[in-house]
């Protein structure tokens, strides 16, 4: 049984930490998310751990941590679903050759990128335990994943979707999150099913299966829930619980089929109807208490995982150097190059560089599976944080520089968002994880 | 074909396919490396309790039914700590098949455990890559203290690292 005092103060510390140092990076122009994540990190052993560790100890048991980490997956598996509701697959078509290639490229450069990385890291931060095959598909993973939400949420509060910039940063970020779910899903298979007696192709079989049943079959019928909603302009409270255990059911699909509970409510989101006043009446019905009250859980369930402590001596801050080197000259270079090869002024592909780099949650949300199936090692795991820390920071000041206003006022090819799923998930005041 | 399509199979084609090429020979010779011996997770400690109980710092350990140690490993280095031990991990590093680490216990703990001030636990092992489940052997001894006789020990990990799977 949990000690329900203490779960109600840990939630408590961890709702009041976050909403005063999101506020503080608010006001240095920060996503709120960033100061989140941040609030996180001190909550754990690399700050309150290590200088009142009495104090750590007595709010963060670790015989309480699994309450704590329950309550914050219910509020990822959520939240996925979101992530998932925002993506629309025909924004890619809308863009042609240049998103298609710009978005493989924000993939590939990477992930190539980091498993060469792998080659160096893997003798240094891993152990004989783990495959290297396993090791280098994963940073790769982890290297090429952008924040889709984060990402609108910069367009949005620069009022930058409409533009060109904007429509083709969303359209490649949803391509990256679709694709880096499947690369993960697969290395979380191969994992899994080297442990266990069921053959890989059964697996992979089954997820196949499951996929296309309900992009062919179940996406069908989730058109009730907008026919319904055009209708009546409201969903009643039977149906929201429905599409939540629609949501529960998929995730428990998947998890069932050997991957992780993350695929199903994201594909669930994935295929929900598109309609952008659909879109943002599910998204308000569902956000609200999964960012503010959830995902901080989240956040400070990473935080505690995260010991900066065992990135101590040069050699291991050089790898964390190196690391974030990599990531940032993958993503951003790689998306910058693609992009202007294929015709977008260099600013402009600069400016987009910049926003595909940016990592956030969702990167939070891979290196936890990463942890939990131990294809990489707390320091590791600590250093990628850093990483997913950084890159988000960045992405702000970076972009006001390379990409100021007044350069984006003279693009051409504004063009209106309000029809489109991500015009929603990115109002004002909204999603910023 | 016209030209804008020609150009963009070009350009994918150099961006993409050859990453994609490069990435197939990365792998491939990734499998040639060696990463250190995985000693992660949690070893049953089995040891001789009375000589265990005469260290200092010895009694808490030596009365525990169920002693083990939990070592978290990155690389080459790793923490541990004991349980029913001292309520602060001792961070250690790996040179092959040797794993070297030691401790320094928190004030509170050493005055309830009758360390004495200033002690330092050390431990010396060295692990069985062959055996299944992996199995550690060694010595315990605590510094400053030079009448004391090391204890040897042995441990067996009794949860694997890698279930691989299990959230």
């Amino acid at each position: 049984m949990p000690d329900l005092f203490k779960l109600v103060l840990q939630i408590s510390v961890i709702l009041a930490l976050c909403r005063i140092v999101g506020t503080i990076f608010r006001k240095i122009g920060q996503p709120r998310v960033v100061g989140e994540m941040f609030a996180g990190i001190l909550l754990g052993p690399s700050l309150l751990g290590w200088m009142a560790p009495g104090i750590s100890a007595y709010l963060f048991p670790a015989s309480s941590l699994g309450f704590l980490n329950a309550l914050s997956q219910i509020g990822v598996v959520v939240f996925m679903f979101l992530v998932g509701l925002g993506i629309n697959p025909q924004e890619l078509k809308e863009h042609g050759h240049a998103a298609v290639l710009t978005s493989h490229v924000s993939i590939t450069a990477p992930f190539v990128l980091a498993a060469f990385l792998a080659l160096y890291l893997y003798p240094k931060l891993s152990d004989d335990s783990v495959a290297f095959t396993s090791f280098a598909l994963f940073m790769g993973a982890a290297m090429s994943i952008t924040a889709f939400p984060v990402l609108a949420r910069i367009l949005a509060e620069r009022d930058l979707l409409g533009s060109r910039l904007g429509t083709v940063a969303i359209a490649c970020a949803a391509v990256d999150d679709v694709t880096g779910w499947c690369i993960l899903a697969y290395i979380v298979v191969l994992i899994r099913t080297a442990h266990s007696s069921t053959s890989i192709w059964v697996t992979i079989g089954g997820i196949v299966a499951f996929a296309l049943i309900m992009i062919y079959g179940v996406s069908h019928l989730l058109r009730h829930f907008e026919t319904v909603y055009r209708e009546r302009g409201h969903l009643s409270e039977n149906l929201l619980a429905l599409m939540l255990l629609l949501v529960l059911v998929s995730a428990l699909c998947t998890e069932w089929l050997g991957i992780h509970l993350l695929f199903g409510s994201f594909l669930m989101g994935a295929i929900m109807p598109k309609e952008q006043r659909f879109v943002r009446y599910v998204l308000d019905r569902f956000e609200t208490i999964t960012v503010t009250l959830l995902l901080p859980l989240f956040f400070a369930f990473t935080g505690l995982r995260t010991d900066i402590g065992l990135v101590k001596g040069q050699e291991m801050w050089m790898y964390c150097g190196l690391i974030i080197l990599v990531a940032t000259v993958g993503k951003l270079g790689g998306s910058m190059v693609a992009s202007w090869l294929s015709g977008m002024p260099v600013r402009e592909a600069a400016g987009l560089g910049t926003l595909m780099n940016t990592r956030g949650l969702m990167e939070l949300v891979i290196l936890n599976i990463g942890l939990d199936i131990k294809v990489i090692s707390p320091a590791l795991f600590s250093m990628m944080v850093l990483m997913a820390l950084f890159t988000t920071f960045m992405t702000t000041p970076v972009l006001a520089l390379v990409c100021p206003d007044r350069f984006l006022r003279e693009a051409p090819n504004k063009v209106p968002t309000q029809d489109t799923a991500i015009g929603a998930l990115a109002s004002p005041d909204k999603i910023s994880a | 074909m016209s030209r804008t399509s020609r150009n963009f199979i070009i350009a994918y084609t150099l961006l993409v396919g050859l990453p994609i090429l490069g990435l197939v020979g990365i792998l491939k010779s990734g499998r040639a490396l060696a990463a250190p011996i995985s000693v992660d997770g949690v070893w049953k400690l089995q040891t001789d309790p009375v000589r265990l109980a005469a260290l200092p710092c010895g009694k808490t350990l030596a009365s525990s039914p169920d002693a083990a140690l939990a070592i978290s490993q990155s690389g080459r280095n790793f923490t541990l700590s004991l349980k029913d031990g001292p309520k602060s991990a001792a961070s250690g590093a790996l040179d092959g098949t040797s794993l070297k680490a030691s401790l320094v216990p928190s004030a509170p703990w050493s005055e309830e455990a009758g360390c004495g001030s200033g002690r330092e636990i050390s431990l010396v092992a060295t692990v069985d890559p062959k055996a299944n489940p992996r199995s550690l052997e060694g010595t315990l001894s605590v510094s400053t203290c030079l009448s004391c006789t090391p204890v040897d020990f042995r441990a067996v990990r009794v949860a694997t690292p890698v279930k691989k799977g299990s959230h």
